[in-house]
């Protein structure tokens, strides 16, 4: 499966989690548009650490690098590169 | 379809729920097509703007400043950021310049802050792998506690000692307002220092902590086109009424509680308490119930009217407060209630702890993280904000007064900790189980710990724990 979609699949789960089923596009801001809070990041930070690997404490940790399907998806490409 | 569901008297049943929970008080008029494309136009946006000043009118004294400010952003849309930081400066220095004691001084102390600001902001930009450029929070706020120990040990006989308080009160306002800043440092699409001093202390309104976050949130709940502006607008106005609506419903609902049912306050129930001449316990209740939901109400009205003009601005920031008594458990409570300020610890406190410490341990981590930012942030947030009990009393003296806030965010981040660690376990279900249960215990946990949240140095943990006893009338 493609980061992306593995990103999406994630996300949606988390939304469900919470009984949101409302869809969503992979640009929509997620957590400063307040759809996920900030425990919920910390679900996304551990996935992508497991996942892939992505160490925070050097890349330096902002909402904003999270908050959007496309933007988990960006961080996962600048990552590998 | 209809006749299916008038014919089933359970269907019919849940479409009447589901229509009442739909309900608003005020419409959703943001999304109805023609409200929203008459506000793109001359007349809608008049209509508006006009609307939403004599709502302010009722609001607060600075209605007229706040209202031509907003109109001017309103029509020139394309400078909003820059028109953002001109009227905060406005809001800085002009508005208040007859209300400030000294004016050139105090306005000289906000100059000198901003450009400490400015300057640390341009060293973490320019120096990336300096201190100040990797760790600018650390040097932010260890700075600022030394600013502190240094003016409470300043010879209280100089010419100097006034001024070196009045800095560092000045420097306090503006702290987390800098750290914001700060953090914005690495974003690619990074603000010039001219429009971060938009986001220092915005003309909309602020506390000690900033309404709406800095300027990498500006950035992106910010209206891209008419449309969205006259949206944003639109909620606005709705939060600027709900706002209004509250703020006379909680005069009448404090009279309600202390005039017609004699309910005394908890501040009084406290201080008979502390005499040893106690209020009955189911008194004691009540004052404890009725402080804690007219906290709620007061902070809507001020929350929901700083956030209703930053929409007015063209920024669709969230509400500070949100539908707090239906969190179904303790860390969304937390979330619901003062967003903002568990925003700026998750920001400044939770997220660094988190990315650094114990990464294999998940419980551990989370925990530790959370007591980072509801323990150690919340007691740091408190201290550094009351400067007056430093300056009276001495430091130590203003630590050592501070054991019961810093007991009651031991409880707030425990508390907080276990209903995350719970989070992921399966909810109850039912009505009963699954919401009043929930609902019921959270209101109850925090109007338990709030007997503590005491931010002043008279009164000793014993006094409040010998309020907390009374409550189940162990002490009596």
């Amino acid at each position: 499966m493609e980061p992306k979609a593995e990103v999406r699949q994630f996300v949606q789960e988390l939304l469900s989690r919470k009984g949101d089923r409302q869809p969503f596009s992979d640009s929509d801001s997620l957590l400063l548009g307040g759809r996920l809070e900030s425990v919920d990041a910390v679900d996304i930070v551990v996935f992508l650490e497991e996942k892939f690997h992505i160490d925070f404490a050097e890349v330096g940790f902002d909402q904003t690098l999270i908050d959007s399907v496309d933007a988990i998806d960006s961080l996962i490409q600048t990552v590998k590169k | 379809m209809s006749a299916h569901v008038g014919a089933n008297p359970e269907v019919l049943a849940s479409h009447g729920l589901s229509r009442l929970a739909d309900f608003r008080i005020i419409p959703r008029i943001e999304t109805y097509p023609r409200i929203v494309e008459f506000v793109q136009k001359l007349a809608g946006k008049l209509l508006i703007l006009a609307l939403f000043g004599a709502g302010l009118y009722f609001a607060t004294d600075d209605w007229l400043p706040l209202t031509l400010c907003l109109a001017l952003i309103t029509f020139w849309p394309s400078r909003r950021r820059l028109l953002v930081t001109v009227a905060t400066l406005i809001f800085t220095f002009a508005v208040p310049w007859t209300k400030f004691p000294h004016p050139l001084y105090t306005s000289t102390l906000i100059l000198f802050v901003i450009a400490i600001g400015a300057l640390l902001f341009w060293c973490a930009v320019a120096w990336p792998r300096s201190v100040v450029g990797r760790h600018p929070i650390v040097v932010l706020l260890i700075g600022y506690s030394l600013l502190i120990a240094f003016a409470a040990y300043f010879p209280n006989t100089t010419r100097l000692y006034l001024t070196v308080w009045d800095f560092t009160y000045t420097f306090g306002i503006y702290l987390w307002f800098i750290g914001y800043s700060l953090l914005d440092r690495r974003s690619a699409d990074r603000d010039s220092f001219s429009l971060q001093l938009g986001t220092y202390r915005p003309f909309w309104g602020s506390t000690a902590t900033p309404f709406p976050k800095g300027a990498s949130y500006l950035r992106r709940i910010e209206a891209k086109d008419p449309r969205q502006l006259a949206v944003v607008q639109l909620k606005g106005l709705k939060l600027l009424a709900w706002s209004l609506m509250i703020s006379v419903f909680s005069k009448y609902f404090g009279l309600f509680l202390h005039d017609y049912l004699a309910i005394p306050t908890f501040d009084q129930t406290f201080y008979r308490s502390v005499m040893h001449a106690p209020y009955p316990s189911y008194v004691c209740w009540a004052s404890l119930a009725s402080a804690f939901l007219e906290d709620i109400l007061v902070m809507c009205v001020w929350g929901h009217r700083f956030i209703a003009c930053c929409r007015m601005a063209g920024f669709n920031a969230l509400r500070n407060t949100y539908r707090p008594l239906s969190s179904r458990s303790i860390s969304e409570f937390w979330n619901r209630y003062y967003f903002y300020f568990k925003e700026l610890l998750a920001e400044f406190f939770f997220y660094p702890a988190f990315m650094r410490f114990f990464k294999s341990h998940r419980k551990l981590r989370l925990v530790t993280a959370t007591f980072a930012a509801a323990f150690f942030g919340n007691v740091f947030y408190h201290f550094c904000r009351d400067l007056k009990f430093i300056a009276t009393l001495g430091l130590w003296k203003a630590i050592t007064g501070f054991h019961v806030y810093a007991f009651y965010c031991f409880l707030l981040a425990t508390g907080i900790s276990i209903s995350q660690l719970r989070a992921s376990r399966p909810k109850p279900s039912g009505f009963l189980r699954a919401r009043v249960v929930p609902v019921i215990s959270v209101a109850l946990f925090y109007m338990l710990i709030n007997i503590f949240a005491y931010l002043g140095r008279d009164y000793p943990i014993s006094e409040h724990f010998r309020y907390f006893f009374h409550l189940f009338q162990f002490n009596s």
